[in-house]
Parts: structure tokens; C-alpha cells; sequence
């Protein structure tokens, strides 16, 4: 599995990596970069340190970016304009990767192959965090960056 | 390794033609990221895996405590010059 997912996971570090480089918007820039400190996590997680993979999502897709968030509002940089259409479509987009991440608790196993496992009772989300399957953790990270996305257009200024 | 080394350079690249203080506290942390990336390939590859995974943590707690004091210096510049373009703020020393 770990073959499969590196050829992806490098392309998606450098992508949001570069889009978060050279976006116009610094509210984009924060965003990609958020989506390149989880994919980074996520390499190292499927690599087998756990720990470090957590650590980098914690420190990095955490508190470097909420201290980045807190650094763009203060110096009014944000530039959170983002219409309606947008609002609706992100909001599209959450559910969709929440009916993902649902069904993957339900059937214990991610659609479109990948590691299978046991499977789980929706309800024990504990369980599901400790017993520590890649792919779970992969779509728990998209359906985290997807409401930070929702977020940040529940915020926008206009478009309302 | 190949993207980690690909990240180091977009980042240093991206420093280097910043146009915005945020973004090159973003590049930075761009940089970071690719040797924490490099830092953990050398580990799987040789048979120091405890060693790079150290390194790796060392690295990141380095690399935050790093960041935060780039975007405190950001934020007292702004605060002082009103603007986060290096060459308006160089302008605006003399």
C-alpha cells in the first residue's frame, strides 16, 4: 500500500504546496497550506511513525495555522470574499466527503480499494482513532480541512 | 527524497521573491516541511530510523517555535509601517 500512496501523496504535497506558494490570496495561501501540513502528516503516518504524523498534524495543521489565521486578520489581509455559489458549493463538497467518511465507518472500507479492515460500529469513534487504519485517517483529515473550508465561508464579509 | 528536495527549492524560491511578509513566513514554513520530509526518508532508507525520527521531531517543535516568532515580527512591523511589502518598508526607513 505504501508504494500506491506515494506516487499521490507527493503529487498532492507539491501541488497544494505550490498553490499555496503562489496564490494570489492569502486566504488560499493559509488553506493550501493547511491541506500540504496534513498531507504531510498523512505520508508519515502510512510510512509507520504514527507519532511523528500526529505531531506534524497537531503542531503544523494546528497551531501554526491558527497562529497564521490570527496573523492574517490582524495585519487585514484577509481578503474572505467568497460569493454565494462558492459558499454552497463547499458546503456540497462537506457532506459529500462526510457521506465518504460515514459510509467507510459503516462498510470498513474505502471506496475505490485501499486497505480494508474490520469492520466498526459508527458510534465507537474512539475505537475508530485507536485502532489505526490509513485510509480512515485520510478521509477524517479531508472531512477536517473540508469544514475549514465551510468555516471560512461562513465568515466571509460578502456574498451573503 | 526527490520531493522533498523539489519543496526545499520551491520554498527558498518563493522567499526569495516575496512580495508579502506572510507569504515568506509561508515559504519558510514550505521549507520546513521538505526537510522534515528529507530528514524522514534518510531514515527509512538506512537502518537509523530512531535517529531521523528524532530529528524529525526535533524539527518540527524548531520549526513552530521558529514560525511564531516570524509572525510576531510580522504583525510589529505591519503595526509600525502599515505595510507588509519589503520594499515599501525599506522605502519607508529612510
Amino acid at each position: 500500500m505504501q508504494a500506491d500512496v506515494a506516487p499521490l501523496a507527493s503529487a498532492a504535497l507539491l501541488g497544494t504546496a505550490v498553490a499555496a506558494l503562489y496564490s494570489r490570496r492569502v486566504s488560499v495561501s493559509l488553506i493550501m497550506l493547511f491541506y500540504s501540513s496534513l498531507v504531510l502528516g498523512l505520508i508519515f503516518t502510512v510510512y509507520g511513525s504514527i507519532l511523528i504524523g500526529l505531531l506534524e498534524i497537531v503542531t503544523f495543521a494546528g497551531a501554526v495555522s491558527v497562529m497564521l489565521l490570527t496573523a492574517v486578520l490582524m495585519t487585514g489581509e484577509s481578503d474572505l470574499k467568497m460569493g454565494v455559489g462558492a459558499a454552497r458549493a463547499s458546503l456540497v463538497g462537506a457532506a459529500v466527503v462526510a457521506a465518504i467518511a460515514a459510509s467507510s465507518l459503516v462498510f470498513g472500507q474505502v471506496p475505490g480499494g485501499g486497505a480494508t479492515a474490520e469492520g466498526l460500529s459508527p458510534t465507537s469513534v474512539i475505537q475508530f482513532i485507536w485502532l489505526y487504519r490509513p485510509w480512515d485517517l485520510l478521509i477524517l483529515l479531508m472531512v477536517f480541512a473540508s469544514s475549514m473550508v465551510v468555516v471560512v465561508n461562513l465568515f466571509s464579509r460578502e456574498g451573503e | 527524497m526527490a520531493t522533498a528536495m523539489a519543496m526545499v527549492l520551491l520554498g527558498m524560491g518563493a522567499i526569495s521573491t516575496s512580495k508579502n511578509l506572510l507569504k515568506t513566513v509561508m515559504s519558510f514554513q514550505v521549507v520546513v516541511f521538505g526537510a522534515n520530509l528529507a530528514l524522514f526518508a534518510s531514515g527509512l532508507s538506512g537502518q537509523s530510523g530512531l535517529v531521523s525520527g528524532s530529528l524529525v521531531f526535533f524539527s518540527i517543535a524548531v520549526g513552530a517555535s521558529v514560525e511564531s516568532v516570524g509572525l510576531a515580527i510580522v504583525v510589529t512591523v505591519f503595526r509600525k509601517y502599515g505595510t507588509l511589502n519589503p520594499s515599501e518598508i525599506r522605502k519607508l526607513r529612510r
